[in-house]
């Protein structure tokens, strides 16, 4: 016997296959809702879906809702405004103004002005605030528990979140609101474990992305489904053996069922078994897709043709084919990134902030079009908002800031929450000589608003967002933050398992 | 002392001369010394399996080596290592000097743009007045990647780049020259010193622009200005200490509640970042000069302690700003002392000596380079071992990436089999799809008549998401700690490759598959210039007729076991083979009367076989 042949498998496949260790069930790491069915309540009977846009970065947000009044002595917001942001400021005269845009007060903490432009180049934006389809959070961001303060945050006595500054922390806790942990599932995701069982198909996830895997839409039993922006059947799944090939509809054929069968294997190795999943709930996923897509129907609503806007589109006309792909809850999400402006970083929110403004719009109009504008509710997130004051070209690292929130269902044409004092000296929020404000409204309380809208009940709340207690309990017509409108909109009071989440 | 390293030695079977039987005896990896084996035989025939550098490896534990040491063994290399050894190897590999300048291709090529331009005599081009693109890069890096001698070194600066990240989203797109330098960093330091591949990368204009410390300036408080915080959070997060303090073993020290204990706060970043002020372009007249030309991006920052940005914009009375940070600096828990800010490049040099001396630096950069390299999950110990080689490599050398490479790729753990259940069930890694491609085009010796590949990856990079420098963000295309849901997250197991695994990468790795075989168009060729004649001699496709012979159904497993071997190193199970070669005998096949296979009918086999085996889990987990 040759000796080289002694040792046949140099890698460790052949090291012995074992039973399956883990007691889990097959939890499906893609695409899937194929695991244990966690929620058995009835469908509800309308559709909802809910838009999450990531600005990945931090944007600059304090350039993008700006206070505008000068009245020394009075409210003089754009005075202070320019007077600390100096080479960052913008000339208030391009500033877009807001119709009386009711900024008052959240928590007992006073917005500190009353007049309120948008950046130059937000027209959309304006024209949607202005008729009530658009509303602002104001100093919104990652919490753990109420900081009223920088006493209370000194003391050492709050909890606070992990790696507050930090890019990979702070984007990762507004996908989860669980600041505290580096190893939580998203809030989409958890609101999915609790909804998909609505949705006639469980091959097809009810979260859609057009940003491939996020920390937003990962639940226990759901995660994404990732799409192209091509939206076009043929474009969903292997592609066919060439045409060329003499009998390519059987080859394809014996292609794909022999890597049916080869994710079809049991592997003892969690590596390769995830993968396999992965595959199998991809091609489960497929064929529903494709279908669904041969039904969207040609709309008259104009894109941009840039990536944004070119991803909200697609989402429009995902959520056209609703019917077909048998959802009543849908969650997209997409991302759209470089707001890392510690440069150059007035011209470019000059080229990324029409960008948003114009998507938006669109998508808002596409939402018209389809008749479900007040089904549908979008909001931007982002990493944390940036130092008010300037290192010479841009701005830094911060924590709360403003976000956008639109839909039909939305009591838009106000500011919710509390605008910052833009005094780094005397402002009793205010965390550092850079300007870096605690958040007034956390994330939590944004997103325990939506959720009620989109029929979790308030006893489920606890699993979407494990920290809310900390700021919110339920009690009828009380709402977290009031931006949405319940109008119409019977709160559920079904009790669904899983039971709360506690980190 | 002499360097420890534990050789990856495997079971010999050796023969007793008592019985004849044959008998187990393991050594090596329990650091054995002072082996000595008798051969039992005077015949001298037999095949050595043991030579001063080492057990010899068998075929496949050669390919498996080479999966985790080069972009993709071909048969040449795999035979290469299984009559030299791993060691042998790995020495003439790291002894090899840097075979290919990226910017100097680059510039080549640029240059024959220029001259093919200038050949219309209207035209007056410059390499100052032609523009390039990223993709200029691209090609310039395949045709390193697949002509270069020491693919050690390539296969090691692809794993610093998505360490040491920077990315063409960004301001420097599109200029491929920013590409290129930053490149040559990585591949000129990756046998070097982790100290001076941190200083480099410190002064790059790239990593400046990037990261965004390329004219970074003093505080001044009258224009409320700050010195920019981004690069000094990274370097400390990603490149050198990340956020906690780590055991040797890369575990995380734990404070008396057991809760990790962070290596640094905002105040530390605050600190460090008025180290990185004062740096310009190296072709700058001034702090705050822009960029000049192409050329920009070639060059290490210059310091300036002082900006006489007025004084070159012809103010009338210029004032002096420091462009250095005045004063002393203090992070992580040392003060560098106040000096003469026209002294300040020795606080950056102060400040790289403070982060490379770090204890946290051995374990942080070993775990992500045994990820890169080996394995998703390393051991503790696997780390503790690299990681004391990294703080010393044996002669009072610290950060000697040479012996850290070699320590990575020779530990027991990158050549061997976990024994535990859990160990073997969380075995191996994902290969990143970038990877998988170039293991295709390496394994299966895409030549070219002219030698040059033009191959601007570009249809790739759409439908898997990766090629080099052009991640997202500077947390790269995954994480080291991403975890996709479901069991191995449970069992506090990582996987960070499956962050960029979806149902559109998946289909699209499938879809490359049959673009690359099916449709026989594995690379992307593109004009430098409108009206460029097309150059097939620089758009290669694979050969396949040697394996013809090889597709007749009795053949088969012939030629699944010599692409099981090349491209997974014989992993893939009997009960995979079997499914592939049932796929490829119900394909129609034809030979003549001399036994001679239809070419068409032979072809297609053969190529459908590459996508299956490509396709498997036992592929594309590397373990």
């Amino acid at each position: 016997m040759n000796r080289r042949d002694f040792i046949k498998q140099s890698g460790c496949a052949a090291m012995g296959t074992t039973t399956l260790l883990s007691t889990l069930t097959n939890l499906t790491t893609f695409n899937g809702a194929l695991g244990a069915d966690i929620a058995k309540s009835a469908p509800p009977s309308d559709y909802k879906a809910l838009v999450c846009i990531l600005l990945a970065g931090g944007i600059d947000s304090y350039n993008t809702l700006v206070p505008m009044g000068n009245t020394p002595g009075g409210d003089n917001g754009y005075n202070e405004y320019s007077a600390l942001r100096t080479d960052l400021a913008i000339d208030r005269n391009q500033l877009l103004a807001l119709n009386n845009p009711q900024c008052s007060s959240f928590r007992g903490i006073p917005c500190q002005y009353g007049a309120f432009g948008v950046h130059p180049t937000m027209t959309g934006m304006r024209d949607l605030f202005n008729t009530g389809k658009v509303a602002f959070m104001a100093n919104i961001g990652t919490l753990v528990e109420p900081i009223m303060n920088k006493t209370e945050y000194q003391s050492g006595l709050k909890k606070l979140p992990l790696g507050i500054y930090s890019h990979s922390d702070q984007i990762m806790q507004w996908q989860t609101s669980v600041p505290q942990s580096r190893d939580a599932l998203g809030v989409g995701g958890r609101l999915a474990d609790l909804l998909h069982a609505s949705n006639t198909y469980q091959e097809i996830s009810m979260n859609f992305s057009l940003s491939g895997k996020n920390a937003f839409q990962r639940g226990q039993t759901i995660t994404e489904y990732s799409i192209s922006n091509n939206i076009d059947p043929n474009n969903v799944g292997f592609q066919a053996l060439p045409s060329w090939w003499s009998n390519s509809g059987y080859l394809t054929q014996v292609r794909d069922n022999a890597i049916d069968s080869l994710v079809s294997k049991t592997y003892a190795n969690l590596l390769q078994k995830t993968y396999s999943t992965a595959t199998k709930n991809s091609t489960a996923a497929f064929d529903i897709f494709k279908q669904a897509l041969t039904k969207v129907p040609s709309m008259s609503t104009a894109f941009g043709t840039d990536e944004l806007s070119r991803n909200m589109q697609a989402i429009a006309k995902v959520i056209s084919v609703r019917e077909f792909l048998g959802t009543k809850r849908q969650i997209f999400f997409v991302t759209y990134g470089g707001w890392d402006m510690h440069s150059n970083l007035l011209t470019g929110m000059n080229q990324r902030v029409p960008v948003v403004s114009q998507a938006l719009k669109s998508f808002y109009d596409a939402t018209v079009e389809l008749g479900i504008a007040d089904k549908v509710t979008t909001f931007t997130i982002s990493d944390f908002a940036r130092t008010v004051t300037s290192n010479g070209q841009g701005s830094d690292h911060a924590w709360g800031g403003n976000t956008i929130v639109m839909g039909g269902s939305v009591n838009g044409g106000k500011i919710y929450g509390s605008y910052p004092k833009m005094d780094v000296a005397t402002y009793n929020r205010n965390i550092s000589f850079r300007g870096n404000f605690i958040p007034a409204v956390s994330t939590d309380e944004f997103y325990a608003e939506l959720a009620l809208w989109y029929g979790v009940s308030p006893n489920d709340l606890c699993y979407v967002l494990p920290n809310l207690g900390n700021f919110y309990s339920y009690a009828a017509n009380q709402y977290p933050v009031g931006f949405m409108n319940f109008n119409g909109t019977a709160i559920s009071n079904e009790d669904l398992p899983p039971n709360c989440l506690s980190y | 002392m002499k360097p420890k390293i534990t050789l990856c030695l495997f079971t010999l079977f050796g023969l007793s001369l008592n019985t004849f039987a044959q008998q187990t005896v393991k050594f090596g990896m329990g650091n054995t010394k002072n082996v000595t084996v008798t051969a039992s035989s005077q015949d001298n025939t037999g095949i050595r399996t043991l030579i001063e550098n080492g057990y010899l490896p068998n075929h496949n534990q050669a390919s498996r080596f080479l999966s985790q040491a080069t972009l993709g063994p071909n048969m040449a290399l795999i035979q290469n290592v299984t009559s030299q050894g791993r060691e042998k190897w790995l020495d003439e590999q790291l002894n090899l000097p840097v075979s290919f300048n990226l910017t100097n291709y680059l510039g080549t090529i640029h240059q024959s743009i220029v001259d093919s331009l200038n050949r219309n005599p209207a035209n007056n081009y410059t390499k100052t007045t032609v523009g390039l693109d990223n993709w200029h890069f691209d090609v310039t890096w395949f045709q390193g990647a697949m002509t270069a001698p020491d693919v050690l070194r390539w296969r090691v600066a692809l794993a610093l780049s998505e360490i040491f990240v920077v990315s063409r989203i960004s301001d420097f797109n599109p200029y491929p020259y920013a590409l290129t330098s930053y490149y040559d960093v990585l591949m000129r330091n990756a046998f070097g010193n982790y100290r001076t591949l941190l200083n480099d990368i410190s002064y790059h204009p790239t990593m400046g622009s990037y990261l965004t410390f390329l004219n970074n300036h003093a505080t001044s408080t009258t224009k409320q200005i700050f010195p920019d915080e981004n690069y000094a959070r990274e370097v400390m997060q990603l490149f050198s200490i990340g956020l906690y303090q780590l055991n040797i073993d890369g575990t995380e020290v734990k404070d008396a509640n057991n809760k990790p204990i962070p290596t640094y706060d905002n105040n530390d970043i605050a600190g460090l970042a008025k180290v990185f002020t004062g740096l310009s372009w190296g072709d700058s007249r001034y702090l705050g000069d822009t960029y000049k030309n192409y050329l920009s991006y070639t060059l290490p920052m210059k310091f300036y302690g002082k900006d006489s940005l007025e004084f070159y914009r012809n103010y009338s009375r210029p004032r002096v700003y420091d462009a250095h940070e005045p004063g002393t600096k203090t992070f992580l828990g040392q003060t560098i002392p106040a000096r003469d800010v026209m002294q300040g490049n020795q606080d950056i040099q102060d400040a790289i000596n403070i982060l490379s001396n770090h204890p946290n630096v051995g374990p942080f950069i070993s775990r992500r380079l045994i990820q890169r390299l080996v394995m998703s999950n390393p051991s503790p110990e696997y780390i503790a071992r690299v990681a004391t080689v990294f703080n010393d490599n044996g002669s009072g050398v610290r950060g000697d990436l040479k012996a850290v490479i070699k320590a990575i790729l020779l530990d027991p753990d990158a050549c061997g089999c976990p024994t535990n259940t859990t160990a073997q069930n969380t075995s191996g890694m994902l290969r990143e799809p970038f990877v998988r491609y170039m293991n295709v085009m390496r394994g299966l010796t895409l030549t070219t008549q002219s030698g040059v590949y033009r191959n601007i990856m570009y249809r790739l990079y759409d439908k898997v998401g990766q090629v080099p420098l052009f991640s997202p963000s500077v947390f790269n295309f995954f994480q080291p700690d991403y975890a996709p849901e479901g069991e191995l997250k449970a069992m506090g197991k990582v996987a960070p490759e499956f962050q960029i695994l979806n149902s559109q990468t998946l289909t699209g790795y499938i879809n490359a598959l049959n673009e690359w075989f099916i449709n026989d168009d594995p690379t992307d060729w593109w004009g430098y210039f409108s009206g460029e004649r097309y150059k097939a001699d620089q758009d290669p496709r694979f050969n396949l007729t040697a394996d013809y012979t090889l597709t007749r159904n009795d053949k088969l497993p012939q030629l699944l076991d010599k692409y099981n071997l090349l491209f997974a190193h014989g992993s893939l199970s009997s009960q995979s083979l079997k499914i592939i070669k049932d796929a490829i005998s119900s394909m129609p096949y034809s030979e003549d009367a001399n036994g001679v296979p239809d070419s068409t009918s032979a072809n297609r086999r053969v190529r459908l076989a590459l996508v299956l085996i490509l396709s498997s889990p036992d592929y594309l987990i590397n373990r």
